[in-house]
């Protein structure tokens, strides 16, 4: 690590690239304006000044042209910023469709990554915090160069606030709200990671690193490190917490097989009829609110008889584990309870299976 | 070619030197109880005055700890829950307890009265109670921050502050909600007595722009304050009772905290800067001999802030998880909010045009108020434009910018208007050396302490960090070097203020040869302000011809070619306006 600071900060994002013309001529046109005015000061200041020759002064009062003039000008350059300012957070705050997705939580305090093949990284914190498992798996939120990739956090406890200074992005991290940032680095490197939001004693020992890396690099990375993908740990959850009893495959309202809950199967993203009229769009926001708080948002023609009790069995990496497998789930692709193996749709290489399969398949589709 | 013809003055030779009265607000009386029960508004000036005084100083030397812990990027010489409780400490004494009562609660009581020409304002009972709540809330809260401390920063937010701090946050945000009915009943009274108790004559557009400024103060702190109490009371609500309003896995929502407090908030930076504008056209009028420029203008613009300034708040939140919807129209409204601030420091500029200037401490620290309050609004539209706030959001950047407004401009118009007024308060003058002195010194290390902060912003360090990457160290200790010439700069006022009470020349009435109506009284005032109830005949800044709102003559202005300094003017040696002049016309 350097001691000083580079004159321009460093750029490692698209963001960055247009954060910077932006902030520059920001600086151009108020710099301007403080030294016209400055200047105007001290000309006075020197020119006016009461020497012992100096007569009475002119009673001037005012003039409504000179005032037009100084209301409008400032008012149309101040709303250039916010033109070209609103067309910079326009591309920061929207992710492409297709980006990967990345999620991270905060706790007090470290940040914690988990990539969609089951990758899982802190990306930094106060080691004090962690446990031994944690401590060993500080690391750097790995991201490819030159690729769009999305971000969805969440907080386990109070407001945090993921910032990238060399990204020029930083985004609050809510508790109880997943919230999303699309980051595409363009520089590969080593870069910091601040918490900005206060969040009590280690505040400023939340920081951690983002590594930017070649394509290459960051394949490899996904194959080496994952033990399981997020679907596949999300599915055996689904069974342990015996969500699976009720939210059986083929389950319809009325059909005597499976009568409690209906069919997860094809969930995501479709539009759901709701209770007493409305409807709401199945995101990860409102499963993970249904899981939560089963009867905020009940289905038109279920009952809501989900005991609500999952809040305290449920951590947030493990509803994001479950949401993903519910993500996951095709029509038609669920296992039923009563099937004793499930398949591998992302298992880990290492478990159960003798190892006469090449570690060349990647964690994520069989 | 327009111009604005204001009403054409009946002149005369300037007054003569008021007798000294053997009685005045100071000496009627010495007893403590006679301070304690007082209902002079005058009186309570000089105790809010001298319990901000007590406040500032608890401020600062937070402020000082803060500044030498981050000489180290591992923290100098506090532990991380140490520094936390700092810069809350810090935030809150100096936020709550000094700049928000500052102006209106010590110059606006001493001097809305004298500047109306009405001899008190309009409920003096309800005024010293103001006091005593602000006295009990400022209790609470000092208590809240040095027994035990707060760890939550100034702003309070939930769900840390409700559910996860473990420190004295009861007690500090009862203080905070206590004093804020002190400012209710500040600025009510003081809307009420301009509303109602100006003297004949005094029109609206005949007031001085300090009553103006306060006008549009005192609206803010009557329908933003109340807004804070409710958010406060419900944070206590939750922290103490448990029940969800702002934690979500309770039920709550964190940004609705967030809304409501800086729906407060913001307005509440204007509760603290809106004043040192008012200030700022007194004393940039008198030390440079000129009508105001465009005194309708600097009016208004005092209004369009305190109205504007409601609409404005969610530009805190610009990356707190509001709708994309909403961030673009706060956006869009924070750039019109600018507009009048720019509007005023234009027309202070123009002000100095063909004047006469002189550079005493209040004009010393007018003008680096001016340059001080430039650079901070105009670092203020980095963090309304959506592109960069989202990278400047809680750095340094956001620390530099505030305080250049805050202290750069709020502080240092404090510091004017104490000096501008001084001598009518006490009846002294203080030293004309040091004084001036300790405006430099101050502009000067306010400059070292705050710009290498926009550059650690800038690079991305956030708020709020004792430990640092060793790459910010050397801004930081520059700025802690800034800060320690700023802290000397601060000391001298108060040696060299205290000392005038004692060794100072006696003031005359109107030492600066100023026009407003609370020069008219002796200095210090007799009990009543007015021996009889003046008569207004002319707006509030005609120093071109040389009369002051009664239409009487100025005495001489102390500076080049007058015949001494300003202690030394008795008697009408002034010379008298002209009957008549011509009204220029520029633009």
């Amino acid at each position: 690590m350097n001691n000083s600071l580079p004159g321009l900060a460093d750029r490692a994002s698209v963001v960055a690239d247009r954060f910077e013309p932006l902030f520059w001529y920001i600086v151009a046109w108020t710099a301007l304006g403080t030294l016209l005015v400055c200047a105007g000061m001290a000309f006075c200041c020197i020119k006016y000044r009461r020497t012992a020759a100096s007569g009475s002064t002119p009673r001037i009062l005012g003039s409504h042209r000179l005032e037009l003039f100084w209301t409008l000008t400032p008012l149309l350059i101040f709303l250039t910023f916010f033109v070209w300012g609103a067309w910079v957070y326009d591309s920061a705050v929207h992710p492409p469709k297709d980006a990967p997705e990345i999620k991270v939580i905060g706790k007090q305090w470290m940040w914690k990554a988990q990539y969609p093949e089951g990758q899982r990284v802190i990306i930094g914190g106060n080691p004090g915090n962690m446990t031994e498992e944690e401590r060993a798996n500080i690391g750097a939120l790995v991201l490819p160069v030159d690729r769009p990739v999305k971000v969805t956090f969440i907080s386990e406890d109070v407001i945090h606030d993921f910032g990238i200074p060399a990204f020029r992005q930083k985004i609050d991290v809510l508790p109880g709200r997943y919230v999303s940032t699309w980051y595409h680095p363009t520089k590969v490197g080593e870069y910091h990671v601040f918490c900005d939001q206060y969040c009590g004693t280690w505040h400023s020992l939340m920081v951690g690193k983002i590594k930017v890396v070649p394509q290459d690099e960051f394949d490899r990375f996904l194959r080496e490190k994952a033990d399981g993908s997020l679907a596949w740990e999300g599915q055996q959850l689904f069974r342990k917490l015996q969500c699976i009893d009720c939210h059986s495959p083929n389950a319809e309202s009325g059909t005597k097989l499976h009568p409690r809950a209906p069919s997860l199967e094809g969930l995501y993203g479709r539009t759901v009829p709701l209770r007493g009229g409305g409807t709401v769009v199945a995101d990860e926001s409102y499963i993970r609110e249904s899981i939560l708080n089963p009867r905020a948002k009940v289905v038109e023609g279920w009952e809501p008889i989900m005991p609500g009790n999952y809040e305290s069995q449920v951590s947030e990496d493990d509803l994001i584990k479950v949401i993903a497998y519910i993500r996951s789930l095709k029509q038609g692709g669920m296992i039923p309870p009563n099937e004793r193996f499930p398949a591998p749709d992302g298992a880990p290489r290492n478990t159960p299976t003798p190892p006469t399969t090449p570690s060349g398949s990647p964690g994520g589709k069989p | 070619m327009s111009i604005v013809i204001a009403d054409e003055p009946r002149t005369a030779p300037p007054p003569p030197e008021p007798a000294v009265p053997v009685r005045n607000y100071l000496n009627n009386n010495y007893s403590v109880w006679s301070w304690l029960l007082t209902t002079d508004h005058k009186r309570i000036g000089i105790l809010y005055l001298v319990s901000l005084t007590l406040f500032f100083t608890v401020g600062g030397i937070a402020a000082g700890m803060v500044r030498l812990n981050l000489l180290s990027p591992s923290g100098a010489i506090l532990t991380e829950d140490q520094y936390n409780r700092m810069f809350t400490a810090h935030g809150v004494v100096m936020l709550f307890l000094f700049l928000i009562p500052s102006i209106p609660a010590v110059m606006g009581n001493f001097f809305i009265p004298m500047m109306i020409g009405a001899k008190d304002l309009a409920f003096p009972k309800l005024n010293l109670a103001s006091w005593y709540v602000f006295m009990i809330g400022a209790g609470f809260a000092v208590w809240a921050v040095l027994a035990g401390g707060i760890d939550t920063g100034w702003t309070l937010y939930p769900p840390y502050s409700s559910r996860y701090s473990h420190t004295n946050v009861t007690p500090g945000v009862f203080g905070v909600f206590i004093t804020g009915f002190s400012s209710i009943m500040t600025g009510l009274n003081i809307m009420v007595t301009i509303h109602k108790m100006r003297c004949p004559g005094m029109t609206w557009g005949r007031m001085p722009l300090f009553c103006w400024a306060l006008y549009a103060t005192s609206f803010i702190q009557l329908l933003g304050t109340p807004v804070v109490a409710i958010t406060l009371t419900l944070l206590m609500v939750e922290r103490v009772a448990g029940v969800g309003i702002f934690d979500p896995t309770i039920g709550g929502d964190p940004l609705l905290f967030q809304h409501l407090f800086w729906f407060y908030s913001h307005p509440a930076v204007y509760i603290m800067i809106v004043p040192g504008m008012g200030v700022v056209s007194e004393i940039i009028t008198c030390f440079s001999r000129k009508n105001i420029f465009g005194y309708k203008a600097v009016a208004w613009s005092s209004v369009g802030i305190a109205v504007v300034g409601f609409l404005v708040w969610s530009h805190h939140m610009f990356v707190a998880g509001i709708s994309y919807y909403s961030a673009i129209l706060f956006s869009f409204l924070t750039m019109l909010v600018a507009v009048p601030s720019a509007i005023k420091v234009f027309n202070w500029t123009a002000t100095l045009y063909r004047g006469s200037i002189t550079f005493q401490a209040p004009m010393l620290f007018t003008l680096a108020f001016l340059v001080l309050f430039t650079v901070g609004g105009v670092t203020g539209v980095f963090l309304a434009t959506l592109g960069t706030d989202i990278h400047l959001h809680d750095t340094y950047f956001v620390v530099a910018h505030f305080h250049f407004v805050m202290v750069g401009g709020m502080v240092l118009a404090y510091m004017a208007a104490l000096h501008f007024w001084w001598p009518k308060m006490t009846g002294r003058m203080y030293s004309d050396f040091w004084s001036r002195a300790s405006a430099t010194i101050i502009f000067v290390g306010f400059f070292l302490t705050f710009v290498p902060q926009f550059v650690l912003g800038y690079h991305g360090m956030p708020r709020r960090y004792p430990n640092y990457p060793q790459e910010f160290q050397v801004y930081n200790v520059l700025s802690t070097a800034g800060a320690s010439v700023l802290g000397f700069g601060y000391l001298l006022p108060g040696v060299y203020l205290t000392l005038s009470l004692f060794f100072g020349k006696k003031a005359s009435a109107n030492p600066w040869s100023a026009t407003g109506l609370e020069w008219q009284t002796p200095s210090p005032p007799t009990l009543h302000n007015f021996d009889a109830t003046p008569v207004v005949v002319c707006g509030p800044y005609e120093y071109a011809i040389a009369v002051d709102q009664m239409g009487r003559g100025l005495p001489e202005p102390p500076g080049p070619g007058s015949a001494g300094d300003p202690a030394s003017h008795f008697g009408p040696t002034g010379p008298c306006g002209p009957i008549y002049k011509e009204t220029e016309v520029v633009g």
